[in-house]
Order: C-alpha cells, then sequence, then structure tokens
C-alpha cells in the first residue's frame, strides 16, 4: 500500500515536471513499435510501401493509443481539472452579468434558508437537552385562566401512585420566585423548588455533589439546596469547597449539597440560581383540597403514545373531578402534551410559516440558477460540438461543465454562508422576546452543507443538460439554436417561479395587512407621554403589606411635587396587553340575581385595582356615573367602577350605578360608582374582555401581591421625567430597584412578534419577486435573442415593431397569467396556514390578493417589456444576417 | 477493445508478466512473443498492449529501462520487478484455480483441459 502510494507520488511529481519528455518518449516507443511491424513484414517478404501502409493500418490511431497510454496514469485527471477550472473562470470574466447573478441568487437562497432554519431548528427539531426528551410529558389539568398543565397536592399523589402510563412522574414548584442571598455580599436571586425525583426524571445529574435525598424532600427534613452553575462561578468563584457549605437563603440556613450542570433550564425554560426541595406532606396534601399547586412532568413507558396515556389516565381525572364544584367542573380538562409542544407551542407556527416562506425562496433561487444555467448551456452548444468535433471525448465534456458548475455555486455558498451569519444577527436584533431558545441560536452546520448540496445539484443537473446530450451537427452551423423540450423546462421553470412568487407575496401582504390594523386600531386608551414603574421590593424588609404601602404611598407624594408630572397612580397591570389578575364571570352576582353560569370563551373578567388618578393617566373616559375620587381612599367601602362591556352582561338595559354586586357566595359586596370605556385589555389581536376596575385604598390589605406597577402621566417629555422619578425613589430607599418603560414602549413590544413576522416574510416575498422577475427576464432576453432572424424576416414582409412588441411581450404575459394563476391557487390554499396570525383581515381578503397580481403583473410585464423593445428596436437587414 | 471485461484485463496483465519473466523486453517483442507461444491465437494490438504496460508499470510490477535493440535502435526494454513476481505468482495461482473451476463448471476434468 505505501508502496502503490510512493509508485503513484513519484509519477504525479514526474508528470508535472517532464510532461514534455515523457510525451517524447512515448512517441519514440510506439514509433519503434511499428517500425519493428514493418521490417517484419519486409522481412516476410512484402514490399516496403505495402509494408509500412499495413503496418500503419494494423497500428490503428496514435493519438486515441497515446491518450490511452496518459490515462493509465493515477492521478491524470488533476491536470485536467485545473485546466477545466482556468477555462471556466476566463468564461466568468467574460460574462459578469450571468456570474453574478447566479452567485447572487445562491447566495440568497443559501444564507435565507441557513439562517431561518438555525432559528427553527431548535424549536422544531432538535432535541431537548434532556435524557429520553422525546418521552418526556408535561401533565396535568388545563383551564381557561390557566392553559399550561397544572397540578394540585389533593390530587398529585393519588395521580402519581395509581398511574400505569408513566415511568416516573415528578413535579417542580409553580414559578420561579425572588428569594434573597443574605451574607456579606447579598444578592437577589430566583428560586425554585423541586421534588426529589425532578432531576432525574429529566435525567439531569449534579455536574458536583448529588441530587436531592427522598428524606430532604420531607417537611421537616434536612434544609439543603443546589445551586446553579452560574451562581456557583460568578458568586463563588467556582470554589470545589462549596458542598456541604451553609448559605443564608430569605434568612434561613441552606446546605449545599451539589451544583447544577451548565445551562441548566427547567422544562418551563427558566433558569433557577437555587433549587431546594418540595418538601410536601403527603399525608397533609392528600386530605387538602385543593392543596399545593405544582407542575408535573412525567416520562412516557416506551412505546406508550401520548394518547395512550391519556386515556390511561382519564379515570384518575373522573375521579379528580368529582371534587371539582359543580359549577366550574366543565371548565378543566385533562392535558398531556410532550415538552417540545408545552415548550414552544405558540412559536411553532410562526417557526413553521418562515421555514415555508424560505423554502419557496429556496426553491425560487433553484430554479432561477437552473434556468441560468441552461440559457449558458444552450449559448455554448456550438462550442461543445466545436470541441467535441475536434476529439474531446464525452466524459471530458461533461467534466468541464460539472467544473463550472462547481465553481459557481462554491462562489455561492461561501457569499451564502456570509450572508447567513449576517442575516442570523439581523433575526437576533428584531426577533421579539419569547421566542425559546433564540439567544442560543447559531449557525447550523448541518443545514448550511444541505443548503450548499442541494444549489449545487441544481445548478449541476441543468447546466450538465447540454452537455449530456451528444452536439448535433446542425450546433455546428447555426448561432443559437431552439431546443424545443429544454425551451419548454425552461418556461415550465419560470412559471412556477412566478407562481411561487405570488403565494410568498400574498403571504407577505397578508400579514403587513393585518400588521397595519393592529398598529392603528383605537386601544380606548392614551399612550403618549405615560411612563410606567415597576418597583421591585426586597420582600424580606418590606415583609408586611402595610410597610409596602407606606413605602408606595410615600414614593406617590414625592413624585406628585415634581413639576412636568400630571397624574401619579398605582395599579396591578396595564393594559392592553401582558399580565392580567383574571377572575371569572360567575365570581360576580348583581344584587337580587343568581350568577349566570358560563362555559366557552368569553367567561373571564380582568380584574385592576387602581388609585383614583389611573382613569385620567390613561384617558379613560367615564361614560356613566363617576370615576373613583381621591376622599374614595379612605373609605371602608368596596368601590368599583365596571368597563362598559361587563355592564351590558351583568346590567343588561340598565343603570348599575349605585347598585350592588356580591364577589362570590356569600362574599363580600361591590358598590358600582361608575362605568369606563372599553378598553383593549387581552392583548393587540385578542377579543376585548370585560373589566372591574377595584378602588386601591390607603389600607394594607389593598397593597399586598401583586407588587403594584405605577403609572405616570407626564407633560414634559419622558426622557426628561424619568432620571427625575428615579432620583425621588432613591431618596426614600436607595437599594430598590426600579423598572421604568414608557407605555409607548411597552404597546410596541406586544407587536414585536408581528412585526418580526411581517418583516421577514416580507422580506423573503421581495427577494422572491426579485428572482422570478430575473428569471422571466433572461428567459424572454434569450428567446428574442433566438427569434431575432424571424424577427427580421417578419419585418421584411411588412410587420411593425408594434406587431414585433406584441409577439414577444406576448410570449411574456402567457408565463406571467400561467405562474400567477397557479400561484393563486396555491396562495387560496396555503394561507389557511396564516389564519391564526392575521388580525382584522381575512385570509381570503380581495383586495389583498388584487394588489398582489397587479404589483406582480406589472413588475414582471416590465421585465418582458426591456427585451421585447430590444428586439423591435433591431434593423432588419441586421437581422437577416444575423446568424 | 470492446469487451474489456475484468476478465479479459486481468488476462492480458497476466500474459504480459508471464512473457517477461524470462528477462527483459521491449513492447513489441511481448507482443510477438504472446502471439507465437499461442500459436497466433492471441493478438495483442498496441491499443491495449501500450496502456497495459504503463498501467503495469504504474503499479510497479515492472519497470522500463531504455536500451538498444536487437537491431541498434533505441528501445523501451521492461523487466519484472521483485513486486512483479510476486504478483505474478499470485496471480497464476488464482488463474490455476479459475480455470478449474471453469473446467468444473463445464463438466470436464481439470487434465483434460490442461
Amino acid at each position: 500500500m505505501t508502496r502503490e502510494f510512493f509508485t503513484h507520488w513519484r509519477f504525479l511529481v514526474r508528470q508535472t515536471f517532464s510532461k514534455r519528455r515523457r510525451q517524447s518518449e512515448l512517441d519514440e516507443e510506439l514509433l519503434f513499435h511499428v517500425e519493428q511491424s514493418i521490417a517484419a513484414k519486409i522481412a516476410a517478404g512484402m514490399m516496403a510501401t505495402e509494408a509500412r501502409r499495413q503496418a500503419l493500418i494494423e497500428f490503428g490511431g496514435v493519438e486515441r493509443a497515446r491518450e490511452q497510454c496518459h490515462e493509465q496514469r493515477p492521478g491524470w485527471w488533476w491536470g485536467t481539472v485545473a485546466q477545466d477550472a482556468r477555462y471556466a473562470l476566463r468564461g466568468f470574466r467574460r460574462n459578469p452579468t450571468f456570474t453574478l447573478t447566479v452567485i447572487a441568487t445562491l447566495a440568497l437562497g443559501i444564507g435565507a434558508t441557513t439562517a431561518v432554519f438555525s432559528v427553527v431548528d431548535r424549536i422544531l427539531f432538535c432535541s431537548l437537552p434532556y435524557a429520553h426528551d422525546d418521552r418526556i410529558v408535561s401533565l396535568g389539568l388545563v383551564q381557561s385562566l390557566e392553559t399550561q398543565e397544572f397540578v394540585l397536592g389533593g390530587f398529585f399523589f393519588d395521580w402519581r401512585d395509581n398511574q400505569r402510563p408513566f415511568e416516573a412522574i415528578a413535579s417542580q414548584g409553580t414559578m420561579l420566585h425572588a428569594c434573597d442571598l443574605v451574607e456579606a455580599n447579598p444578592a437577589q436571586l430566583n428560586c425554585i423548588h423541586a421534588q426529589a425525583g425532578f432531576l432525574p426524571l429529566l435525567g439531569i445529574s449534579p455536574v458536583l455533589g448529588r441530587n436531592f435525598l427522598p428524606e430532604e424532600d420531607q417537611p421537616n427534613g434536612p434544609r439543603v439546596a443546589l445551586i446553579s452553575y452560574g451562581l456557583w462561578q460568578d458568586h463563588f468563584n467556582r470554589d470545589p469547597g462549596i458542598l456541604n457549605r451553609l448559605i443564608d437563603v430569605d434568612g434561613g440556613p441552606v446546605r449545599v449539597i451539589g451544583v447544577l450542570p451548565k445551562g441548566f433550564e427547567l422544562p418551563t425554560l427558566q433558569a433557577p440560581d437555587v433549587m431546594l426541595p418540595l418538601a410536601l406532606n403527603e399525608g397533609l396534601e392528600r386530605k387538602a383540597l385543593p392543596g399545593t399547586p405544582m407542575r408535573a412532568f412525567a416520562r412516557l413507558r416506551p412505546g406508550v403514545s401520548i394518547a395512550q396515556a391519556k386515556a390511561e389516565m382519564e379515570p384518575l381525572f373522573l375521579h379528580t373531578q368529582e371534587w371539582i364544584p359543580q359549577e366550574i367542573r366543565r371548565d378543566f380538562h385533562l392535558s398531556i402534551r410532550s415538552l417540545r409542544d408545552r415548550e414552544t407551542q405558540d412559536v411553532q407556527l410562526t417557526a413553521w410559516i418562515l421555514l415555508g416562506a424560505v423554502i419557496a425562496l429556496l426553491l425560487i433561487a433553484c430554479a432561477n440558477v437552473a434556468g441560468l444555467m441552461m440559457a449558458r448551456g444552450e449559448t455554448r452548444e456550438r462550442d461543445l460540438a466545436v470541441r467535441s468535433a475536434l476529439g474531446a471525448s464525452r466524459g471530458r465534456l461533461i467534466r468541464q461543465t460539472l467544473t463550472e458548475s462547481a465553481l459557481l455555486s462554491l462562489a455561492g455558498a461561501a457569499a451564502g454562508l456570509m450572508l447567513a451569519e449576517g442575516l442570523l444577527r439581523v433575526f437576533l436584533e428584531i426577533a421579539p422576546t419569547g421566542i425559546p431558545f433564540l439567544g442560543r441560536a447559531g449557525l447550523d452546520l448541518r443545514i448550511a452543507s444541505f443548503t450548499v448540496l442541494l444549489s449545487l445539484v441544481c445548478g449541476t443537473i441543468f447546466g450538465l443538460l447540454p452537455a449530456l446530450q451528444t452536439p448535433r451537427v446542425v450546433a455546428l452551423v447555426t448561432r443559437a439554436t431552439q431546443n424545443r423540450r429544454r425551451a419548454a423546462l425552461r418556461r415550465g421553470l419560470v412559471v412556477g417561479q412566478i407562481a411561487i412568487g405570488m403565494v410568498l407575496l400574498t403571504g407577505a401582504a397578508l400579514l403587513l395587512r393585518s400588521f397595519e390594523n393592529m398598529e392603528r386600531q383605537n386601544l380606548g386608551i392614551e399612550t403618549q407621554g405615560v411612563l410606567t414603574a415597576r418597583i421591585a421590593v426586597p420582600g424580606f424588609r418590606y415583609d408586611t403589606a402595610q410597610k409596602k404601602m407606606n413605602f408606595y404611598l410615600q414614593v406617590e407624594t414625592a413624585l406628585r411635587r415634581l413639576p412636568g408630572i400630571r397624574t401619579v397612580s398605582f395599579s396591578d397591570s396595564v393594559p392592553p396587553g401582558g399580565w392580567n389578575n383574571d377572575e371569572r364571570i360567575e365570581g360576580f352576582a348583581p344584587e337580587g340575581r343568581r350568577p349566570s353560569p358560563c362555559s366557552g370563551s368569553g367567561c373571564i373578567v380582568v380584574v385592576r385595582r387602581v388609585t383614583p388618578d389611573y382613569f385620567r393617566a390613561l384617558n379613560i373616559p367615564i361614560v356613566r356615573g363617576r370615576g373613583f375620587a381621591e376622599q374614595d381612599r379612605s373609605t371602608s367601602e368596596n368601590l368599583v367602577v365596571l368597563s362598559r362591556l361587563i355592564t351590558t352582561r351583568l346590567f343588561p338595559g340598565e343603570n348599575p350605578v349605585g347598585k350592588s354586586i356580591q364577589k362570590g357566595q356569600n362574599g363580600i359586596w361591590l358598590k358600582v360608582v361608575g362605568v369606563a370605556d372599553n378598553v383593549k385589555n387581552h392583548g393587540l389581536t385578542e377579543q376585548d374582555e370585560p373589566e372591574v376596575y377595584y378602588l386601591r385604598r390607603n389600607a394594607a390589605e389593598d397593597w399586598g401581591a401583586p407588587a403594584p406597577i405605577m403609572i405616570i402621566d407626564a407633560v414634559l417629555p419622558t426622557k426628561t421625567v424619568a432620571p427625575w422619578v428615579r432620583s425621588q425613589i432613591a431618596q426614600i430607599d436607595p437599594t430598590v430597584p426600579v423598572e421604568m418603560e414608557t407605555l409607548a414602549q411597552t404597546v410596541n413590544k406586544l407587536a414585536d412578534r408581528p412585526r418580526f413576522e411581517s418583516a421577514l416574510l416580507g422580506f423573503f416575498a421581495v427577494c422572491g419577486l426579485l428572482m422570478a422577475v430575473i428569471g422571466l427576464y433572461g428567459l424572454i432576453s434569450f428567446m428574442a435573442a433566438a427569434r431575432t432572424q424571424e424577427i427580421g424576416v417578419r419585418m421584411a414582409l411588412g410587420a411593425t415593431r408594434q406587431d414585433i412588441l406584441r409577439l414577444i411581450t406576448g410570449e411574456g404575459i402567457r408565463l406571467i397569467v400561467l405562474g400567477g394563476v397557479l400561484g393563486l391557487g396555491a396562495a387560496l390554499a396555503a394561507a389557511q396556514f396564516l389564519k391564526s396570525l392575521l388580525y382584522n383581515v381575512g385570509a381570503h381578503d380581495p383586495y389583498v390578493y388584487l394588489a398582489v397580481a397587479l404589483l406582480l403583473g406589472v413588475v414582471a410585464q416590465t421585465a418582458t417589456l426591456i427585451p421585447a423593445r430590444r428586439a423591435a428596436g433591431v434593423q432588419p437587414m441586421e437581422a437577416l444576417r444575423h446568424e | 477493445m470492446p469487451p474489456s471485461t475484468d476478465l479479459l484485463q486481468g488476462t492480458l496483465d497476466l500474459l504480459i508478466l508471464q512473457t517477461l519473466a524470462p528477462g527483459p523486453m521491449h513492447g513489441w517483442g511481448v507482443a510477438q512473443r504472446i502471439q507465437q507461444v499461442s500459436k497466433e491465437v492471441l493478438q495483442i494490438g498496441q491499443g491495449s498492449l501500450y496502456p497495459a504496460l504503463h498501467r503495469l508499470e504504474y503499479k510497479g510490477w515492472i519497470q522500463a529501462d531504455w536500451g538498444s535493440s536487437e537491431n541498434n535502435r533505441r528501445a523501451k526494454y521492461y523487466a519484472l520487478t521483485a513486486t512483479g513476481r510476486k504478483q505474478l505468482e499470485t496471480e497464476l495461482e488464482s488463474w490455476e484455480r479459475l480455470s478449474a473451476a471453469i473446467a468444473l463448471v463445464l463438466g470436464r476434468s481439470a487434465e483434460a483441459t490442461a
């Protein structure tokens, strides 16, 4: 083997250095053969001239023999590769428009696909960072207020002990909560509680130390904690002695028993700093209904599907249902979802749509490259015919074409990867928050190689078509001949491009229209000059509601003294989106009436506890009665303002002002003082929900959880006011963190997702349209050039320029109409998938379709008009002489 | 040479190696010797001969040197290398195995054809 290798190597070296010598040696050897043959024939008694003739005939083609000997040489074809590459490069330099178009098209196709795939891969395909991630499910109850599965201590243990479809089942606390690390160097951390079986369920083991022991997951067990890798690294300087150290969390000592792996995330996609045992009292929980709320996860037994698991869990669920109060029982459902769905369900549609769009773009790019390569191949048919006539073998011609396509594809791929990197950065820049995994998206090399390969295939196959057929003799005499089959294929490609372009454009136009509707809608509130501030008071110092209230009221008084501020008010949330305190409408019973049962959607009531200035700050009109007044803040009554929507539900056709509402059975009485106009309160795209405003009185009970949000209506620019607000708060307590945002920013953020979707789809659509038009332009120019002579004849026979123009554009119009109609059909079908993303615009909105068709028509028509005008402008005499 | 199956090509290599076994020889000589020995049955055209010689040379089984012919012409002489000799042995062996096998399949004993 080694020996052979060295022999090859020696020949390769010799071949490069002494090519000429070898050639002459071979000639000498062959000549010797012929001479010997002649001599033998003469010796056998043949005439000298006859002997020579016979010998040469016997010998056959010298050139072929030479080449065959040459081809025995190992690696002989390397020389031809370099030759082909040089030839190809010369060709590219001579035709830069073609070269650049192909490279740009490839780059766009490869770049966009790679970038988008890198983003959606984690959402749709990539495995999750847990062992057996495909078998891990989230399970529990769902209902209209909570659409993510949850379990309660009251039935969780019953489920755990009696279930059959799962290998393991364990739960964590419902959410991360703020906790304080109290020591010389204090820090506010995120803590989570989890059962001892939780990490093993996910297949996660600590990088240092160990997981919770069962006895530590008991109500009075040893107090232990696992800390995150990040906390270990940043706060404890990767001290290996961290194990068994006592740290003080929320004022109590806990022993660190382990360090979680780097980058560990809960299945709820949150990264905790500290994990503590859930330590539930099982006996108590079983009896306590409903018990502690938790998020439960489980690992399916191998071979058990989610549907099977759900069927098997049904009896347990029915048992659980029995203790849910009759009136609301029908609202609770059993839900089991794969972990992927739990983590990414609300972005899966967006991800699929982006993927679809980018694949459409890739298809257009491929069709475009194919069309361009075919056009080039056809114009080179004569060249190939000449080379073939001069003795180039078919293999040699194919190799040459291959080299050319490979060079183009490689250049396109290099440019494409650079573009992908850039596009990915742009995506990350403009992407809305809440798309999981996005922060860690990097260029995916697998998909990069796939797209490069795909474009290589597109370019190569169509570039090869002409070389694969034996060049026709006719190619030697005529300039550009039309091969009917290939021309039909090229027309088909262009029609396909137009159709796909139409689909992309329609999708983008629909999203844009919907986005515009969203931006232009009336929110029912004034966002200009409104500043919101969240002040996170540390729980261990402000440990009573009274202390919290005092702090907030102090802040209010201080800010009211500032110039440039019209009102300062508190609420627990702000419209139009984000977190709301929700309650169900059955909980509100107007006096003298029983609460009406409600099922399905529309049963949710948004509840806000606000100070009197809230309505003025957001400019929400009071349509009946009055708003809250400053003096109401010291009342002991429970005053409420209703929204118009809930008034029509609770008091149809009546004036609710002065009436009372009972909250729940035997609950407190609420007194209605007024009716406020409706506001957009359930996100930008959803239906408005009925709303009840409670008065936030100066009483400790109104200032507990959740933390209030301060709303400042500024007369001066918010930029000027914000630092004043900060410094005022700092004067009262310099340690509390303050998060400020203008309401306009908050609203803008809510539109991030649709903005992202429409911007991206719009970009792809424009690229797709551009490429389709380039393809169309190329085809029409080529056809017009091929028909130059025909045009000459027609003109000589009396055709006017108008006739020629009509002739050439007619061809283009046929393609455009065909592609447009096909695209329209496909777009109508594809729009179904967009339906749930659209706001106030139908998936089959006729105006959108009309506008898209018009745009496509005009742009495409322009692309055919240019070559058509050129064709009509030729001089008949020249055209006739044209070969 | 249309039917250039592996069997035929392998056979040509074997014939050349065998012909060169007694001593160095030039291309013309190889062709003549094969023709003679096979009683004019096997005629090796230059179109197969020279590519084969070059192939064997690249494989390192034979080695070429310029020398002068019987009539004092410069000619390229091919000689077996040590590897070539070993290769000849293995090829002869496998050829014998193969021909015996073929003979068996055709229903004749190896002796009958030998």
